[in-house]
């Protein structure tokens, strides 16, 4: 906030975007304008606590709690889980019927019996239209068996709808597969129930043959037909089961969906062809020739519209208009301009235009899918991308202690040796908590190997923090730069002193969904590292920009999981050194571009001379 | 109420028409109130069901009975549904008469209202007995073709598809041309007149009719038959040859421009949409930036005017910050790997920075010694240059 005023010419946008944030997070304006009491200052934790939330209650009770009201995605929640949580249900002496009804139904003895029935009414409907007809005698136990088949699966169907009402009313109805099957069972049971026993009563011929003729029931009428129909139908319900079938009905209904205003069009144009096809063809519909095949088909606006389908199928077109132009009083000119536009602009170009969206359709659903499949891997990267640098920050306090001791000798050790205990219990930690993490594949320990490589170059860069400094006095008169250069010198110390800060200041709390237990373990990225390597990997600095760019929009989609609890100071202080590390960046950048316009002035210089 | 502003409308064009070519609108209070109401859902609701009614209206007088039983009826709703309209064309041309012919459903309007005036015009014209009155009555039903403008989906699905119209026209322009190549041919071959197939291939607007029917495949066996029947024996080449290059290369090629051009448009339509999405959510938060810092500039003002400074205020205010009060937190840049990443980020850079300086110190270096090797004179005359 003090560069604010110090660097007031100087704007970053990410130095902006720091501040700004630092005075979201803490309600900065608010309270320096004296309405600190508007300003939540504790959170959830602290109330949940009881003897601070006794403290807190006693200070002052009109005091205000964030709540953090980020959407977690949790995944579905059944319906089940949500009769769980109600508390009637968590109050009750046992569970309700419909959590029993509910458990019944989602249970897969339950769902591969229905299965079965389905099968083993298809099976039994096919039998029966055969035996249907045919009066052998000897096939009457076949016969009775079949029926009672019938009557039995009928009852299990009935009994399903049954569970499925008594585990929820409501959601039955909701879903269209439900209302299918509450469709065929009714119809089912209404074939059996009136054409069974009427089927039945006529056999011994007592009943009145007016009543028959009253409910219009016989073995041949049409309802009963249709009514068996409903029994076929129910074995459609075993496509809904199969997941690639369920997809592709879904494509389907989406394209279609989409295709919605398209066949509004559609509409549109049947109907004005439709209604101006009466008109135009009101002699001919109205003309008293003989032998005219197409005569009534322009008579109303239903048989119009039929014949406006019949066109826009291209069938028969020619002999239509070879009929109409029979009749003298139509006239040729706009009966011919009739038909040929409407080919033209209806089965021609619409149905094309039909074609290319669905295909079009199609394709998008495809991409869909795919963005999700990709969305899925770019999470899972993202995922491994985190687990690696946690990984590599612990072992970054792991290498010292080996290298340490054997580099010695070699290269001053700018180890104290408090830091060095420290640093072993660290790393004790850390063990156990990357033992913890040891979830993680083989593949993962292989590039953890690697990630050493890169390791080694992050803790050369650090020690050479301190040979900066020492090389910068030798040259200090070749750069006319020199004050500059110091207060870069102690940004980047600043830079390192907050490193080591942010390392003994923060405690992770990451609440995955796996794991319960609080892990805790302060990750010191590169505070501890001054011993220092001469091998320099210069391949490895690509890798790591390529990893990051692929990664970062992955690592910022996902991080919902986990939270941070910062100390309040700390977390001041972080925002407060961010801004200043972008002013310092930006500073040394500069101080880089002076250097380099210099040495190149200075060698043009010594060339010419 | 559509009379009233029907008479209101016609006093205010009267006086404003002659205004609005050179000089600007006098009448600026009432074109606003025009406009406002034209905009707004109650008067599109009006004229939607305007339209609906009267093509619900015109499937019911389709039925010659109907119509004459309920005369009166199909008379006054016409004038109803006459009045409508024109209403609604004079006002919007009222508000704006320039940009109104523009925008291509206006102009529609305008057709949908000269095809209203037909019949009548017909009638006054050519008297009661024409024989093309049907004709006149039948082209009414383009009155539902109003309805578009009111459906956002349908306008957009116009556009998308509306971009295709070149190459669709292009693809008809070169069935035409083919057809009309064949179409002389056949002529040529088939029509001539002593053994010819007259009714088929007489003159040319038969000839394009028998083309056309071979090239939508419908019945060409019937007239490939008759050609038989005359014992023409190129006959059959001539048609097979038609139908695969109308039927099965053209008309095809049609469905594959057709689909390329259809995912072309959507695509770029859906990329504008995310397009102005994005737009609007970066002017929202620059909105919310530029507003927290001119809070910010307020308060840094306030220590002129009496009071604490700002910076002493953000002091006194990071001492009340205790270091056991937690903040928990879950956005991104504050979370462990953000700032893991970001060192590592920062170290590498470091690391380069550290390399060029060595870069620096040794180029340095060597233009010193090469300095030192110059003959004297020169080195006089090149540390004269330094100097300056």
């Amino acid at each position: 906030m003090v560069t604010l005023q110090q660097q007031g010419h100087l704007k970053l946008a990410r130095a902006d975007a720091i501040c700004s944030r630092l005075i979201d997070t803490f309600s900065l304006i608010e309270h320096l304008q004296g309405l600190s009491q508007a300003v939540p200052r504790h959170t959830l934790q602290e109330i949940t606590d009881p003897s601070r939330q006794k403290k807190l209650m006693m200070g002052d009770q009109h005091q205000l709690v964030r709540f953090s009201v980020k959407p977690r995605h949790v995944g579905h929640v059944s319906h089940a889980q949500r009769m769980l949580s109600r508390l009637p249900v968590r109050c009750s002496w046992r569970p309700p019927l419909s959590l029993w009804a509910g458990w019944v139904l989602a249970s897969p003895i339950f769902s591969n019996f229905i299965i079965s029935l389905i099968f083993l009414n298809t099976i039994v409907l096919m039998v029966e239209i055969e035996l249907l007809e045919s009066t052998n005698t000897k096939l009457w136990p076949l016969k009775l068996t079949l029926e009672v088949a019938d009557w039995f699966i009928l009852f299990s169907f009935v009994l399903e709808i049954l569970l499925m009402w008594l585990s929820s009313f409501f959601l039955f109805w909701k879903n269209a597969w439900n209302v299918f099957d509450f469709v065929v069972t009714m119809g089912n049971c209404a074939w059996m129930l009136l054409g069974k026993f009427i089927h039945h009563l006529c056999f011994p011929q007592s009943l009145l043959p007016e009543i028959m003729k009253l409910i219009g029931v016989s073995g041949e009428s049409v309802w009963l037909q249709l009514l068996r129909i409903c029994r076929v139908l129910k074995s459609l319900k075993l496509f809904a089961r199969f997941r690639q079938i369920r997809v592709i009905i879904l494509a389907l209904m989406r394209a279609l969906k989409s295709m919605t205003f398209l066949l509004m069009l559609l509409l549109i144009f049947f109907y004005i062809f439709a209604v101006t096809g009466v008109y135009f063809f009101e002699d001919y519909s109205r003309s008293t020739l003989e032998n005219l095949e197409y005569n009534m088909f322009f008579s109303d606006l239903l048989n119009s519209l039929v014949t406006v389908f019949i066109l826009f199928t291209l069938d028969h077109w020619y002999a239509m208009l070879q009929d109409v132009w029979k009749v003298p009083e139509a006239s040729r000119v706009f009966s011919s301009i009739y038909v040929i536009l409407w080919l033209l602009l209806g089965s021609i170009i619409f149905r094309n235009i039909i074609v290319a969206m669905m295909v079009t359709n199609f394709q998008n659903i495809r991409n869909e899918l795919n963005e999700e499949m990709i969305h899925l891997e770019v999470q899972y990267k993202a995922d491994v991308f985190k687990r690696r640098i946690i990984q590599r920050s612990a072992l970054h306090v792991f290498k010292p202690n080996v290298i340490s001791q054997g580099l010695c000798d070699l290269i001053p050790c700018f180890f104290s040796l408090d830091l060095e205990a420290s640093q072993r219990k660290i790393s004790e930690d850390l063990s156990e908590a990357s033992k913890e993490e040891s979830e993680i594949s083989v593949a993962e320990e292989g590039a953890a190997e690697h990630t050493d490589a890169e390791h080694s170059a992050t803790e050369h860069s650090d020690a050479e923090h301190s040979d900066v400094e020492r090389g910068d006095t030798e040259c200090s008169d070749a750069e006319h730069s020199g004050v500059e250069r110091g207060d870069t010198e102690c940004s980047d110390a600043e830079h390192s002193d907050a490193e080591q800060n942010k390392a003994k200041k923060y405690m992770k709390d990451s609440s995955k969904k796996k794991s319960s237990k609080a892990k805790v373990y302060p990750s010191s990225s590169s505070t501890s590292s001054s011993a220092s390597y001469d091998s320099f990997f210069p391949t490895d600095k690509l890798d790591w920009e390529t990893l990051v760019h692929e990664n970062l929009p992955g690592l910022m989609d996902m991080d919902q999981d986990d939270r941070v609890v910062w100390p309040r100071d700390s977390l001041f202080r972080y925002f407060e050194l961010l801004e200043n590390l972008q002013y310092n960046i930006e500073e040394r950048k500069k101080l880089q571009e002076f250097a380099g316009k210099d040495l190149t002035q200075f060698q043009e210089l010594s060339i010419l001379g | 109420m559509s009379q009233h502003y029907y008479q209101e409308s016609t006093r205010a064009v009267s006086s404003s028409l002659f205004d609005t070519a050179s000089e600007a609108r006098k009448d600026t209070q009432f074109q606003e109130f025009v406009r406002k109401v034209i905009r707004s859902p109650i008067f599109q609701n009006i004229m939607i069901s305007a339209i609906t009614m009267n093509a619900v209206f015109m499937v019911l007088w389709t039925d010659y009975k109907l119509r004459y039983k309920l005369f009166r009826v199909f008379e006054i709703s016409e004038v109803l549904f006459v009045s409508t309209y024109a209403c609604e064309f004079f006002m919007k041309v009222y508000v704006d008469p320039i940009n109104y012919w523009k925008d291509g459903y206006n102009l529609l309007d305008v057709v949908i209202i000269v095809i209203i005036l037909v019949p009548y015009s017909l009638h006054k014209i050519k008297g009661k007995h024409y024989r093309y009155h049907n004709i006149a009555d039948g082209i009414q039903s383009l009155r539902i073709l109003k309805l578009i403008p009111y459906s956002r989906g349908i306008r957009t699905l116009i556009t998308a598809v509306g971009q295709t119209v070149y190459t669709m026209a292009s693809v008809l322009t070169l069935l035409f041309i083919l057809m009309f190549i064949f179409a002389i041919l056949g002529f040529c071959l088939f029509g001539v007149p002593e053994k010819g197939d007259l009714d088929n291939w007489g003159n040319l607007a038969v000839a394009f009719f028998t083309l056309f029917s071979l090239a939508t495949v419908d019945g060409w066996t019937n007239l490939q038959e008759q050609l038989d029947k005359r014992k023409f024996t190129v006959s059959r080449v001539f048609t097979i040859i038609f139908i695969l290059l109308a039927s099965f290369i053209f008309l095809n090629m049609f469905v594959g421009v057709m689909i390329m051009h259809t995912e072309d448009s959507i695509k770029k339509f859906e990329r504008e949409l995310m397009m102005e999405r994005h737009m609007m959510l970066t002017e929202e938060k620059q909105l919310i930036l530029k507003r927290q810092q001119e809070d910010v500039s307020r308060l840094v003002n306030t220590q002129k005017s009496g009071g604490k400074g700002f910076s002493e205020l953000v002091e006194d205010f990071k001492t009340t910050l205790r270091h056991t009060d937690p903040m928990v937190l879950d956005d991104f840049g504050t979370s462990l790997p953000f700032i893991n990443v970001y060192l590592s980020t920062l170290d590498n850079q470091d690391a380069t920075v550290k390399k060029l300086q060595e870069l620096y110190y040794e180029i340095v270096n060597v233009l010193n010694l090469m300095l030192e090797d110059l003959p004297q004179e020169k080195k006089s005359h090149s540390s004269e240059i330094l100097s300056d």
